[in-house]
């Protein structure tokens, strides 16, 4: 590394713009925002700050599989999904906390996804999107009618909230505190995903996957793995979401949620982590900014959706200036040496 | 003997299949000339029986007049539809974009999003309660045929969907129309050079298509005698699945197994409760996929 530091000097005026921004971020989401929920100490602020962050992971976590390895998915709500009534079952059949449930969520969504891709994975493009959704229905048909195990459409009480370790954090502020940690680092772990080596052989997949196998990247192996980590991440936000509002159901996963999920990432940006984070907070908040609107806010959902689609087909922030703005402002390790060390974090 | 049950569901099957044919024709006519999916062809189908039910609660015409006026909503909507949410995506045409996956899967985006825009609309215009449709026209009144008794919807459904599906291989082999289209989802380039006017042949394409798809809302709507803005999206996931199964540009190949999908659905129901028999078109729909990844009747296509 020393010879990649003459090369690229790290002084400090980079390394202290370099986290600037992320500090900012820290400094919102985990002092900022919570000092205002407080100030305003009302239920339903809190539940829409909960919301939007669970669908903050969602978006991101779609963004790895649609965005960055471009494999249309229309059934990632069922995942969500599988991770919420993973929680859901374990904490009402076995009574389970939290804190075992968050990550046997997540594992069991990779697992169903795993299995999934295990036969469809070798197909493309519009093959693959209908797969997708055609697997996302049948999870669905699963919650709905397997009554005996599901509950089918009468859904599931959660009855714990968020702990750790058997230290209760169901206050509202903690509640908080709990989604925005776990949302955060899922978020950073994606992050780190999708601007590293490992993106980019994602990136080359999508752009060209024929020519990306020939080069010898093994893409079927890449697919799967995408597809499955992004399964565990939206696993964590089922058990989010089962444990924050203690209650359960099919419809909170149908198609128009994977629908929904798909819009945040195209409205931010194909191929971009700060667009699918900022679409994800736009569609939640504007929905709810629009309440006065009443029932005309799901018109403007699709509406938002094509106008975006229309006129400006890179998204918010497309992904070229969002990979610029990240490797800028929170790549402070970011390396290009220009020494064949190539490009992204170690 | 064989139990006139199996007969019975045998023509409910019949019945729902020839509906899932008349959309899958739909879905197969649009992939053939512009190769994208249309994803808000189940709105097509809400459309025609919302179209209808107005049109009863108007002015209660005869049920021809009814069908009429659904097929006439059908052609619109599917004119308008191809104008907001397929044309601006055709801005260029070079072969490079053509083939482009992100040109396609704008269309694909641009369809689901008018597709949640039309059924939020109908949602707020009509409620999203199942609205029924008036006792004198629906279309189940018994009729006893041998051991098996069948309502007179099964005869209807038969009837018209037979006669459009007959009216569309003479459009497609007999007219000039026909012809362009044939062309257009030939090669569409090709088309271009020789003077055929593929946006016309598009937009043709796509009125003939929701026709189809308006003419199987209203007469399920009719059948069923009940009509909710969401009732599109499963017949129309049934329909997308008959169309992969029988190989993406096949029309046969589509409408076989629309009739396969909708005998199998209706037998299922005798087996398992209701809520599971979807289950088996998604079966259907990744056993193809993998199995058979040109469809059940496709002739082999580049797979990009």
């Amino acid at each position: 590394m020393n010879a990649s530091e003459s090369v690229v000097p790290t002084d400090g005026l980079t390394r202290r713009r370099g986290l600037l921004v992320p500090a900012l971020i820290l400094l919102l989401v985990f002092a900022a925002l919570p000092a205002l929920l407080a100030g305003f100490d009302k239920g339903y602020f809190y539940q829409i700050a909960n919301l939007a962050l669970i669908f903050v992971l969602l978006s991101a976590s779609m963004h790895l599989v649609t965005g960055v390895a471009g494999l249309l998915h229309l059934g990632h709500a069922a995942f969500y999904g599988v991770g919420a009534y993973t929680a859901a079952l374990l904490t009402s059949k076995l009574g389970l906390g939290f804190t075992v449930t968050l990550p046997l969520s997540g594992l069991m969504a990779a697992l169903v996804a795993f299995l999934v891709a295990l036969p469809t994975m070798r197909l493309v493009s519009i093959y693959f999107a209908v797969a997708t959704l055609a697997i996302g229905q049948m999870l669905y048909l699963v919650m709905l009618n397997w009554v005996d195990f599901t509950k089918g459409p009468n859904g599931i009480i959660v009855s714990k909230g968020f702990e750790l370790f058997g230290f209760s954090l169901s206050g509202r502020l903690a509640a908080y505190y709990t989604v925005a940690a776990v949302v955060t680092l899922s978020v950073v772990a994606i992050g780190r995903l999708s601007h590293s080596y490992y993106g980019n052989a994602l990136r080359s997949i999508r752009e060209d996957d024929q020519c990306a196998d020939a080069m010898g990247v093994s893409t079927v192996r890449l697919k799967m793995e995408a597809f499955t980590l992004s399964a565990f991440f939206a696993g964590v936000a089922g058990s989010l979401w089962a444990h924050m509002t203690g209650y359960i159901s099919p419809g909170d996963f149908k198609f128009s949620e994977s629908i929904l999920i798909l819009a945040m990432v195209v409205v931010g940006g194909l191929g971009s982590l700060p667009g699918a984070i900022i679409g994800a907070l736009l569609l939640i908040l504007l929905p709810e900014g629009l309440r006065a609107l009443g029932d005309f806010r799901n018109i403007m959902v699709g509406l938002v959706m094509f106008l975006s689609i229309l006129l400006l087909p890179k998204g918010l922030l497309g992904e070229v200036s969002a990979l610029r703005l990240v490797r800028r402002q929170l790549g402070a390790a970011w390396r290009n040496t220009g020494k064949g060390e190539g490009i992204g974090w170690r | 003997m064989f139990d006139p049950y199996y007969l019975q569901q045998l023509a409910i099957g019949l019945s729902l299949g020839m509906t899932y044919a008349l959309m899958a024709i739909g879905f197969t006519l649009i992939f053939g000339v512009l190769n994208v999916v249309n994803f808000a062809h189940g709105e097509i189908y809400t459309l025609g029986a919302f179209a209808g039910l107005v049109l009863i609660s108007a002015t209660a015409p005869p049920i021809v007049a009814v069908i009429l006026g659904a097929l006439a909503i059908g052609a619109l909507a599917g004119f308008s539809l191809e104008r907001i949410a397929f044309k601006p995506f055709r801005r260029f045409t070079d072969e490079a974009s053509l083939k482009s996956r992100a040109m396609r899967e704008s269309t694909l985006l641009s369809s689901l999003a008018v597709s949640i825009v039309v059924r939020e609309a109908l949602e707020i215009v009509f409620g999203s309660q199942m609205r029924s449709v008036p006792f004198d026209y629906l279309i189940n009144t018994p009729v006893r045929v041998g051991p098996v008794i069948l309502v007179t919807g099964d005869f209807i459904i038969f009837g018209v969907a037979a006669a459009m599906l007959i009216g569309l291989q003479y459009l497609l082999t007999r007219t000039r129309v026909g012809l362009a289209i044939r062309a257009v989802s030939n090669n569409p380039l090709g088309a271009k050079y020789v003077g055929i006017d593929t946006d016309r042949t598009i937009i043709t394409t796509f009125v003939v298509g929701s026709m189809m798809g308006a003419a199987a809302g209203i007469l399920m709507g009719l059948y069923y005698g009940a009509v909710f803005p969401a009732m599109g999206f499963t017949p129309g996931i049934k329909a997308f699945v008959a169309m992969v199964m029988g190989g993406l540009s096949s029309i046969p190949g589509a409408v076989i197994c629309a009739l396969i999908l909708g005998i199998s659905e209706s037998m299922a129901t005798t087996f398992v409760s209701s809520g599971w028999s979807d289950m088996v078109a998604y079966g259907f729909l990744i056993l193809t996929l993998i199995f058979f990844p040109n469809g059940l009747f496709g002739a082999r296509r580049e797979r990009v």
